[in-house]
């Protein structure tokens, strides 16, 4: 980890919340890129992604005690998320969930869920193990699922492919559905 | 988003498009009742949804514009000072009340 950040770790452990208060600086200098990259895995919106980091390092200035033992930036981030992001990403969406025709429980699942092995790699070590799964993909499958990547709607990606929009939503489930199972695999094997 | 009764692969697709999109909001708003079951009981869907979040991270997060640091760092400080302040009010207002001690003159009975 930085040097700069385990300082400012060991200053959030103060009892003085004053001193904590200043330590705070250093500490978001330091970790807000990572986290607000983390959080757009659920938000997918800059606006909602600092309105909930906003909170989550107020909380972190008001009780830092879960991050005591952190060693590491990947450890440092699973343990924000856990102890810190997740319940504010549910309150979110408790907040929208009144006129919705989902169980409490499966929106909690969908937007904010318990981490399985993807939600816990870093950006880097993500990025790696999906190029190594799209590598093994079909040349259409991949072509589908770049171009999504890429940023482009389902209508375009059906132009580009020259087949329907309903083509290519299934195109793109099945492809996904095989690239979990590739995911599993690799991290089996790691 | 518009259809009604929608397959499961639309589903996800729509949920990830969604999630690229920043309007997951508008995409729960859509769903129907049907929807909504078909989705809970759909282990499949849970599976590609976890991934989905993974694409959406590693495509489309380096290209999320970062507010600035400064800015934002002041935006936290201002909720710090808030929530203090919140702290010390509301254990004034404990303090105050707190029980008082019986100073009151009791009242005695009048003499006849």
């Amino acid at each position: 980890m930085d040097k700069g950040l385990r300082k400012a770790l060991e200053g959030l452990m103060d009892p003085d919340i004053e001193r904590r208060r200043r330590a705070m600086e250093p500490f978001v200098r330091g970790t807000f890129e990572m986290f607000i990259r983390y959080l757009y895995r659920y938000l997918g919106n800059e606006v909602e992604c600092e309105d909930v980091l906003e909170d989550v390092y107020a909380d972190i200035w008001e009780n830092p005690q879960s991050l005591r033992n952190v060693a590491n930036e990947g450890m440092l981030l699973k343990t924000v998320y856990l102890y810190y992001m997740r319940k504010r990403l549910r309150e979110v969406y408790r907040r929208i969930n009144r006129r919705l025709y989902l169980s409490q429980d499966d929106l909690k699942n969908l937007m904010a869920p318990e981490s399985g092995i993807l939600d816990m790699m870093s950006l880097a070590e993500l990025k790696d193990v999906l190029n190594k799964a799209l590598g093994r993909l079909k040349a259409r499958e991949r072509r589908a699922i770049r171009l999504w990547m890429d940023g482009m709607s389902n209508r375009a990606i059906a132009n580009e492919l020259r087949t329907t929009v309903g083509a290519v939503k299934m195109l793109k489930f099945r492809t996904i559905l095989k690239l979990r199972k590739m995911l599993d695999d690799s991290c089996l094997q790691s | 988003m518009r259809d009604t009764n929608r397959e499961i692969q639309e589903l996800l697709a729509d949920y990830a498009e969604a999630l690229r999109d920043g309007s997951i909001p508008v995409f729960l708003k859509s769903l129907t009742k049907q929807e909504g079951q078909r989705m809970a009981s759909s282990r499949d869907f849970w599976d590609s949804a976890e991934v989905a979040r993974a694409l959406n991270s590693a495509g489309f997060a380096d290209k999320a514009v970062t507010p600035d640091v400064g800015l934002f760092i002041s935006r936290v400080d201002a909720k710090i000072a808030s929530r203090m302040k919140k702290a010390r009010s509301s254990s004034r207002t404990r303090h105050n009340a707190a029980p008082k001690s019986f100073t009151k003159p009791q009242r005695t009975e009048k003499a006849l």
